[in-house]
Formats: C-alpha cells, sequence, structure tokens
C-alpha cells in the first residue's frame, strides 16, 4: 500500500485487521468516540480531531485538568489526537486537507454543524471523491425530526427499548441510564467497515447515517417482531423468559444475587441436586418444563428459600460444575476484582499520552495472528500534531509552527 | 449488490448471538450458508410459533440460506470442510469442547483452512475455566454487570433485571462479532489470510460500560457494591403520564428554564435556586421536585407533551412502545420496518438495521429459510 512508509514512521503503527486504514474522528462524549475506538481497536489509525477551543466534553468530567479527565481516559485508547482550530478558516482548510488523506470521517456533532463548516457529505466528496461519512444523530441525518436533538439517556426511551425493562406487577423502569450510547457507537463502526468493504469491491465511497434510536431498536428487534406476527403487546416482564425454567436471579448471603437459568430437565434436576433438595425435580409441580412455567412463582420461592442464606460465589461456582448456569450478579466492585477478567486480558494495561500506565476495558475480541495493538491510551491535545500535520499532510516544520502561532493549530 | 457482495460465510451457529453476527453480514450481501443439525437449528424451537413457523428465527435468519449437515457423522464433517474450502469466513458460537469433538477447534481450522477468517463466540472466551462454558443471556448480562445497576436508582431488595426481552446480551455481543469479522475480511481482500476471532459475549457487556468499569479500573471512582454505581443522579426518571409513560433527563438551568415554562411557571418551582441542577441538585431537592412533577405530568399526554418539551429544548421523551415505533414519522420516512413475505409467517415488517448507506444500502431479499432448502444449490 501507498501510505505503508508513512505508518512505519508512525508511533502508534497499527497492526490488526483494518492497519492502513484512516478514520478521522470529529466525535464528542460517548457514542462517536466508542465507534472510532472500535476501529482503533481493530487497527484503523483513529485521529481525532480536537481544539483547546471546542473540547470534547469528556475531557473536562470529574479531571483536575484536561490531560487526566477520568471518562476521556478511559476510553480513547490507541486514538491519535491533532488539534485543528474549526472556528478558523486556516483550521477548516487543515481539516479538508486531513479528509483528503482519510478513509473515514466519523462525526456525532449536532445536526448540520458540519454543513455549516462547508463540510457536507457532498462538500467532502469533492475534494476526496471516495470518502466514506458515517454521521451518528439521534434520530438520522434528515428528515421529519432529522433536527431533533437529544441526550444519550432519552434514548432507550425513544427507542423502545425502556417500555420492555422493569419488574413483574411494576412499572416500566428502563435500563440503567448508561446503557445505549455505546450500541449505537458500536453499530456505526459495523457499518464504517461494510463500507470499506463496498469501497474496496467498487471504488465508491458513501454517505451512512446512522440513527442512534434506531440502534436501540434494534436490540429489541424480536420483541417488535412478534409482537407483529402474534399480535400481542410486547411488555417488561421481570426476569421470565417463556422457554428456560427456572430463569431468575435469586438472593444470596451478604445482599448478593445469583442469575439461574435451565435450559432443560438435566439442567433443573442438577440444579435441585446442587440446592441440595434433589425432591424438588420430583415435585410435580416442577416436573417439566410446562410445568414449571406454569407454577412459577412457587418455583422462584422455593429456589429462593434455598439460595438465600448461601454465598453466591461458592454456591455459583459449584452450580456451575455441575453444569447449571448460575453466575452471581456482578457489582462494580466484582466486575473490577474479577480474576478471570484480568488473568484473560479482558482488561488492559494501556500508557496514557501523559505518561501514566493506566488499566482500561479492552475490546472483546482477540484476534491472532496479527493482533490490534492495544498498548497506547488516551492522547494528550495535539500530542500527534506534528505526526499529523508532518508525515501525513506533509507541511514543513516552519509551516507547523506558523499555524499554531496563528491559531489554525490550538 | 451490496457491502459483501461475493463474500461467502459458513454460519455453524446455533444460538441467537452467533445467528445475529450471522445476520447482520448476510443483510449485506455475503452468502451466508446455515448449516443446521438433523431437525433444523435449536434456536427453531424458540417461540412464539405461528402456523410452525418460530417468529424468533424468522427475524434472526433473513437472507441466509440453510443446509442440514449432520456433524456427528464423518460424512457431515466432510461436507462442512467442502463447504469451508470455498468459503471466506466461518461463524460459530459453541463450547470449546463441543468445536474440538468435531474438528471445528480455532487450531484446526487455522491449519486446515489458513485463508478463512474463524469467529468463535463463547460466554468468556477460549480457554475459559471449564465452569463458564455454559451460560445464558441472563447470565451473561449478570456476570457482566449492567443487571445489577439495572433499573436505575435500583433499590437493594429488588432483584438485578435481564433487559428488554430475551435476547439483548446476544444482540450486542453479536454485533462485535460481525464487526470483528468484516474488518478482518477486509484484511483477507488485501492479504489473502484469515485471522482467528475469540470473542468473549461477557466482555462485549464490559465493552459497552467503558468509562464507567475503566474509571473503577483506575481508582478514579470507587467500586463497591452500590446498585447506583452506573446512575448518574439528577431528577431525571421514567413518569406516568396520561397514555403511557415519559422519560426526563434535566441537568442545565436552561432545562430547567425550559420545562417552568412548559409547566405554566406553577408556584412550587421558584423555590428552586435557577442553577440548582448543577450546582445545588441534594436529594431532598430532587425529591421535591418529583413529588409536584409527577402529579402534572399524569395528566399529560405522551406525545403531546414530549413534542412541546423537545420544542422548548427540554430533553423530555416518550417511552415508546412497539405501536409508537411503527407509528413514528421519522422511523416510516428512513423505512426502518421493511416488510418481507415468508412462507408460512405471510407477509410481515420486519425491524430491520440503524443505518442507510447512500451506496450499498441493507436489503432484505429472502426470508429466513427452511431446514434444508437450498442443500442443491449449496452442495451443487
Amino acid at each position: 500500500m501507498s501510505t505503508a512508509p508513512a505508518f512505519a514512521a508512525n508511533p502508534s503503527s497499527p497492526t490488526g485487521p483494518l492497519a492502513g486504514v484512516r478514520v478521522l474522528g470529529l466525535v464528542k462524549v460517548w457514542a462517536g468516540p466508542y465507534a472510532t475506538k472500535m476501529l482503533s481497536m481493530l487497527g484503523a489509525q483513529v485521529i481525532k480531531i480536537e481544539s483547546i477551543d471546542a473540547l470534547d466534553e469528556m475531557r473536562a468530567y470529574g479531571g483536575v485538568d484536561i490531560e487526566h479527565a477520568p471518562y476521556f481516559l478511559s476510553q480513547n485508547t490507541e486514538v491519535l489526537s491533532a488539534r485543528a482550530n474549526l472556528k478558523s478558516a486556516e483550521g477548516i482548510a487543515l481539516l479538508k486537507r486531513l479528509i483528503t488523506k482519510a478513509d473515514i470521517v466519523i462525526d456525532n456533532l449536532r445536526p448540520g454543524a458540519l454543513d455549516k463548516l462547508g463540510l457536507s457529505y457532498a462538500a467532502m466528496q469533492q475534494i476526496k471523491p471516495d470518502i466514506i461519512h458515517v454521521a451518528i444523530k439521534m434520530y438520522g441525518s434528515e428528515g421529519p425530526l432529522g433536527q431533533h436533538t437529544g441526550y444519550a439517556p432519552s434514548f432507550a426511551a425513544i427507542g423502545g427499548l425502556n417500555y420492555l425493562v422493569g419488574h413483574e406487577g411494576a412499572e416500566p423502569r428502563g435500563m440503567n441510564i448508561r446503557y445505549g450510547d455505546t450500541s449505537a457507537g458500536a453499530a456505526a463502526a459495523y457499518a464504517a467497515i461494510a463500507a470499506l468493504h463496498h469501497r474496496e469491491r467498487t471504488g465508491e465511497g458513501q454517505f451512512v447515517d446512522l440513527s442512534a434510536v434506531e440502534a436501540i431498536s434494534s436490540l429489541i428487534g424480536d420483541s417488535l417482531f412478534a409482537q407483529e406476527v402474534t399480535g400481542e403487546p410486547a411488555r417488561h416482564e421481570g426476569n421470565f423468559d417463556p422457554e428456560l425454567s427456572p430463569h431468575g436471579v435469586y438472593p444470596v448471603a451478604d445482599g448478593g444475587w445469583l442469575s439461574i437459568a435451565c435450559g432443560s430437565d438435566d439442567e433443573w434436576r442438577a440444579l435441585s441436586q446442587g440446592l441440595g433438595a434433589p425432591e424438588l425435580a420430583d415435585d410435580p409441580r416442577f416436573a417439566d418444563h410446562a410445568s414449571r412455567i406454569a407454577n412459577r412463582a412457587a418455583l422462584d420461592a422455593v429456589i429462593a428459600e434455598r439460595t438465600s442464606e448461601q454465598d453466591g460465589e461458592t454456591l455459583g461456582l459449584a452450580l456451575r460444575e455441575a453444569g447449571v448456569a448460575a453466575y452471581p450478579s456482578a457489582s462494580s466492585l466484582d466486575l473490577a476484582t474479577d480474576g478471570h477478567f484480568w488473568a484473560h486480558e479482558a482488561y488492559r494495561m494501556v500508557t496514557s499520552g501523559n505518561g501514566d500506565v493506566r488499566p482500561v476495558v479492552g475490546p472483546p475480541w482477540r484476534i491472532t495472528p496479527d493482533a490490534p495493538r492495544i498498548e497506547n491510551g488516551a492522547p494528550t491535545l495535539g500530542q500527534h500534531d506534528d505526526y499529523v500535520y508532518g508525515a501525513v499532510l506533509g507541511l514543513e516544520e516552519a509551516e507547523i509552527a506558523r499555524l499554531k502561532e496563528s491559531g489554525a493549530i490550538c | 449488490m451490496t457491502a459483501l457482495t461475493g463474500l461467502t460465510i459458513i454460519e455453524t451457529a446455533e444460538r441467537v448471538v452467533g445467528e445475529w453476527a450471522g445476520k447482520l453480514l448476510a443483510d449485506f450481501g455475503a452468502e451466508v450458508i446455515k448449516v443446521e443439525r438433523p431437525g433444523g437449528s435449536p434456536t427453531r424451537a424458540h417461540g412464539p410459533h405461528v402456523n410452525g413457523a418460530s417468529a424468533l428465527f424468522a427475524y434472526c435468519n433473513t437472507n441466509k440460506k440453510s443446509v442440514v449437515l449432520d456433524l456427528e457423522t464423518e460424512q457431515g464433517r466432510a461436507t462442512l470442510n467442502r463447504l469451508l474450502a470455498r468459503a471466506d469466513a466461518l461463524i460459530d458460537d459453541h463450547a470449546e469442547n463441543w468445536c474440538a469433538a468435531r474438528g471445528l477447534g480455532p487450531d484446526a481450522v487455522r491449519a486446515a483452512f489458513p485463508r478463512l477468517v474463524h469467529c468463535l463466540i463463547t460466554p468468556f472466551g477460549q480457554n475459559a475455566p471449564a465452569d463458564r462454558q455454559l451460560a445464558y443471556p441472563i447470565n451473561i448480562i449478570n456476570a457482566g454487570g449492567w443487571a445489577w445497576h439495572t433499573p436505575s436508582e435500583a433499590k437493594p431488595s429488588d432483584p438485578p433485571l435481564k433487559g428488554a426481552g430475551r435476547f439483548m446480551p446476544s444482540y450486542d455481543a453479536g454485533m462485535d462479532a460481525a464487526m470483528a469479522t468484516a474488518a478482518s475480511l477486509w484484511r483477507q481482500r488485501r492479504t489473502g489470510l484469515g485471522q482467528t476471532i475469540d470473542l468473549a459475549e461477557v466482555e462485549t457487556q464490559l465493552s459497552r460500560a467503558d468509562i464507567i468499569i475503566g474509571r473503577c479500573l483506575a481508582g478514579d471512582d470507587e467500586p463497591s457494591h452500590a446498585r447506583t454505581r452506573y446512575d448518574m443522579g439528577g431528577p431525571g426518571a421514567s413518569f406516568a403520564c396520561a397514555d403511557g409513560f415519559v422519560h426526563l433527563y434535566m441537568t442545565t438551568s436552561k432545562h430547567w428554564k425550559g420545562l417552568r415554562e412548559l409547566m405554566g411557571q406553577p408556584g412550587w418551582m421558584a423555590e428552586f435556586p435557577e442553577n440548582w441542577l448543577e450546582f445545588h441538585c441534594t436529594p431532598d431537592r430532587v425529591a421535591l421536585f418529583r413529588a409536584n412533577f409527577a402529579p402534572w405530568i399524569a395528566q399529560q399526554a405522551k406525545l403531546a407533551v414530549t413534542d412541546a418539551g423537545q420544542a422548548l429544548g427540554i430533553p423530555l421523551a416518550p417511552v415508546n412502545d412497539a405501536a409508537d415505533l411503527h407509528a413514528n414519522a421519522q422511523y416510516r420516512h428512513r423505512g426502518f420496518f421493511r416488510t418481507l413475505d415468508h412462507p408460512l409467517l405471510g407477509a410481515q415488517t420486519y425491524p430491520s438495521v440503524p443505518y442507510r448507506m447512500s451506496a450499498s444500502p441493507v436489503e432484505l431479499t429472502r426470508p429466513a429459510p427452511a431446514p434444508d432448502a437450498d442443500r442443491d444449490e449449496v452442495l451443487a
């Protein structure tokens, strides 16, 4: 590939399946940065375009300064930072020149924000005919509600997901308020890769218009479809699953909870033995799946009675060793101290641009051979200015210095 | 012709998570050949059933082909190998020992088919302990932390919740599997080489909470057993309205000003500091706000009040149900629901995908196959 020498010179030279792909991220807060992070964790070179005058809010939240902001440091793994002041004509011109060197532009700015900078998809196409532009918006980029804006905590409500989460007999309460932004970002990253395939095959770029609320709806697609097919309204149902019995989250000692699901009579028999109550499997109320569903309240009660005094970790392990899917419900402390997650490299140690070594949540994949590199944590603001404007754009040192002086790079 | 046209993917997966990954690829035009056991994929047993067809299977397997192979026999495995020899990728979601017993472990497949992209989806990843091989979606979402923290403001006495429907964690992990597989297929186009992708479903749950768990790992935030550790605080919550529920999220004085206007400046609101949401958001004020807001919003109509709120810049959103989504002008405009004819289910509207692509759009071209429907073509 013609770009190989430039990557070789880059201190963040990527490996992995998307090595050679360059992504510009005009992204803030969570969904957009998450999309670019997924691509960087597959080996793409992601350049986050930033400016001290228009910071990603994540550089502020919870930190003493913009280089020690915990949220930002937790998400921008293997991402490069280049400054461009998009309030200056020269800054916009720099971004346009970078677009000519990019494969993908991802943005999650407000609807119309890029158009105002003269950076609509059509305008990008003028300067880079095969560019792929992925726009992440609440409702998509156009259409009758396309100008609506909102906050991520609203997406799960609008997308129909929150209506389907709640305890039985109580009002629907929805998923935890944080859920949804990252799922939308993942869908954007996947669509970007599909667009790369199309370009590889045809030479053609494209515009990808992602609706975050539709990304939420895709997580409940079978419920929406079942309602269409059967006419039965989909509604929240606690932890009920019509096909698994028992199926629930049961109390254990010290305020803990244990998730248990059985997919067969054999698993149910193993559970009853593991609970020290083998007679339950022979109880006619619980003899087969249909009976267990019909007598679900009684079933859940007899299980809870036998789990509630036991240690969740110990009981879960014993049940799993007996062939029953029983896993403690994990708190943030359980997650942070889970030996398996550390040993299996679900968590990774990275070196942030500020020099600190820090654990982060890694990607859910291990890819071999040619694994994507996951060593560098979030960049400092403008950490890669000289690489991006020098090695990528080919500007002279003096010109870069001038642009920093003039405020185009700031 | 769309993004993945020309690629052939073999799907030995028999759970929703792997089938969903296969569907995401099939929707972009890849030829996805679903290998089913005699009697059909176990997911065909999942309800609801109408006219003998599983609605779940119909939804998760559009655009695919089906061939029945008995992988318990040498002949079945030999036929599978013939398919793999001409395929670009293999998607599997069985336990490690199941794969190993059928010659479908990562090393065996790599040795026999070096050009193949091999995606293995398991609950906890390859080489996980023997006791972490079997997990259902409710286990995944609990082991991954989201259930413990759901709903927001969960009470210690309420059980953690599994999320929406039966397969939410499977759709999230299936998306990541499709993403990594598509990325590796892109590399294959350029290098002619395959890769092994080891995807851990529970790690998708962790990844989706990266900024929350990451701060706990690094010590920026105190990890604990609190059910509210993922919460954001503030008065935002779901509230019952006249014809359903609305969700309010409110964090700034601008939101507060808008809400006062929406509610007609009632006297109780004057007792709150203008900037209380930013600087004086105490539990007492949150409770007082909710006590006054709840009876008012209970009288309002869901769509009318949320439209009025949107116009005033308040993040007041409808808690939509399925019928609301079908009626939603924007969903209709974007064509999120697509109609497809199924031989047993008839013409039905299927939820499609959240990304509209100007050059390589997703197309629903064929309903989920009957078992073995494509044997002649696939094995020709």
